[in-house]
């Protein structure tokens, strides 16, 4: 399969001097689900958020379907947005806004500032809403508001807007951390399952590296900013853990 | 038993140094609240016993005065409740204007969106300020001279001086937002616009109405003196009946004060109840 996100050479300094990603090199190709592990603070959040520029990068290139987005101008980059789905940590609904309202909010980036003004969103934006409302299994609670519905319930929400923008890729950052065991599970297995429904490739951070091992098909490991590992989940032993995480028992 | 000099040396050093210090202090703050009564002192004699016609006053003649007030003149009562309605509805579009003008002001001044800047939030702050530190009876007089007397002025003074308060509690919540929903609006692609009505505008609009409903909530007040300066409303009524000397007519007009303001107190607490 051909690569859709092509990473090369990215890093990111902040403003208080740190060098948190020190030169970054991976591909995503379109049937990957790749998950990114590593211990806290080695910058995958960071990586996640660089591709769709939110944060931004120093240097480096990030080609999407060929084209560097470091170089996209503001509206350039706010329709390339438009092709990466994100999925959060935090779920990030707005609060007050019913669930079907919050997936809606995944057409934003097609729908102009007036219409939006009066969330007149298109007779197909609403049946799609309501298709993959169906489809994350949330049909019943289409019209409650979104902080009333439990932590797994708003994640899937979070999948339904990512969904609805059409996307051709999805960014995943630490979407289970939020969750009790049980409900991580599930939503990691809906993520699989939808990425193959919808033919999207996957590149999700996460720091459960047995939700890692289980679910996706390719891992990246992160340490201190610098890529220690890339393979397959089988390649992942002991070994490679104890390097990524710099445990102290070897 | 004294301890060795070597134990003295270190501990008793750091607590001489401490006790020092605490007497120090002790005598500033005696200090200070001889100063501060003192010039509580001064300022009773400056501007109270020195100012006041203390002959003037004895407790037949504060009787007297207070007596005048009893008599309600029930008779103007009639008269009243087109200046009454008039004095709500001032407050009424005078919140509306203020409402409708903090918008823009509120994201001026609200630093993390402000469109230019440091600059932009400057100049929003300014207008805050502006607002909220001249007097409404000022911001009345000043419209008076512009617009002519009538409940235009007093329109106009209440909705300026209501922008101070809406738009810099709007502001600091705006700053206060819970920076997720952002990131997320942004990450769909969303324009800036977009953004703020999405990821910012749910998230205040609970303050912003709650706000809202307490400046009508003071604004009915500040509409029933509005007319003291020719801005329409009770005020008006009040002024002439005093200029007339007629206490029982001022006493009516108070009471139908009164009144006005325990109705808006209880329409207030009702919207807030059915909004939040």
């Amino acid at each position: 399969m051909s690569a859709i996100l092509e990473v090369r050479d990215l890093r990111v300094r902040y403003s208080a001097g740190k060098e948190v990603l020190k030169g970054i090199n991976f591909t995503v190709r379109s049937d990957d689900f790749l998950a990114i592990i590593g211990p806290s603070g080695s910058g995958k959040s960071t990586l996640i958020r660089c591709v769709n520029r939110l944060v931004e990068p120093n240097a480096g290139e990030i080609l999407f379907e060929g084209r560097d987005l470091l170089r996209l101008g503001e509206s350039e980059m706010r329709a390339a947005r438009r092709n990466i789905g994100m999925i959060f940590q935090e779920f990030n609904l707005i609060e007050r806004l019913s669930v079907i309202d919050n997936v809606l909010t995944g057409r934003l980036g097609y729908t102009g500032t007036w219409r939006s003004l009066f969330r007149a969103y298109t007779r197909d934006d609403i049946r799609n809403a309501i298709r993959l409302l169906d489809r994350v299994g949330l049909i019943e609670h289409l019209d409650k508001r979104a902080d009333q519905l439990s932590g797994g319930q708003r994640q899937r929400v979070g999948i339904a807007r990512a969904l609805i923008q059409d996307p051709k890729m999805l960014l995943v950052d630490e979407p289970t951390s939020s969750l009790d065991p049980k409900i991580a599970r599930e939503v990691m297995g809906l993520i699989r399952e939808i990425a193959r429904e919808f033919g999207v490739p996957v590149l999700c951070n996460i720091h459960d590296v047995n939700l890692a091992l289980e679910y996706c098909t390719r891992v990246i490991g992160l340490q201190d900013g610098i890529k220690r590992f890339d393979g397959a989940p089988a390649e992942i032993d002991k070994r490679v853990l104890a390097d990524i995480y710099a445990m102290e028992t070897l | 038993m004294r301890a060795g000099a070597a134990d003295l040396t270190a501990y008793d050093l750091h607590a001489d140094q401490i006790s020092a210090w605490r007497n120090r202090s002790r005598r500033m703050r005696y200090g200070t609240y001889f100063m501060v009564a003192a010039l509580i002192a001064w300022s009773v004699e400056a501007i109270v016993i020195g100012d006041t016609d203390w002959d003037r006053i004895s407790w037949a003649s504060m009787f007297k005065s207070a007596r005048q007030f009893m008599d309600v003149d029930f008779s103007i009562l009639g008269s009243l409740l087109t200046p009454a309605i008039e004095t709500a509805l001032m407050a009424t579009l005078g919140t509306l204007l203020g409402l409708v003008l903090a918008v823009p002001v509120a994201w001026l001044g609200a630093a993390n969106i402000s469109p230019l800047g440091k600059f932009s939030y400057a100049f929003g702050r300014a207008l805050m300020t502006m607002s909220r530190s001249v007097h409404e009876l000022v911001w009345a007089l000043i419209f008076v001279a512009a617009v002519g007397l009538g409940a235009l002025a007093g329109v106009l003074a209440m909705g300026i001086r209501s922008i101070g308060f809406i738009s810099k509690t709007v502001a600091e919540a705006i700053e206060d937002v819970n920076p997720g929903p952002v990131e997320a609006m942004r990450a769909v692609g969303a324009n800036r616009f977009q953004v703020l009505l999405f990821g910012i505008l749910p998230q205040v609009i609970p303050v912003f109405i709650g706000n809202v409903i307490f400046e009508w909530d003071v604004n009915i007040r500040r509409s029933t003196i509005m007319g003291l300066v020719g801005a329409g409303g009770l005020g008006l009524a009040l002024h002439r009946q005093m200029s007339a000397y007629n206490y029982g007519g001022v006493a009516t007009v108070l009471l139908v004060i009164l009144l006005l303001i325990i109705a808006g107190e209880i329409a207030s607490y009702l919207a807030r109840r059915a909004v939040i």
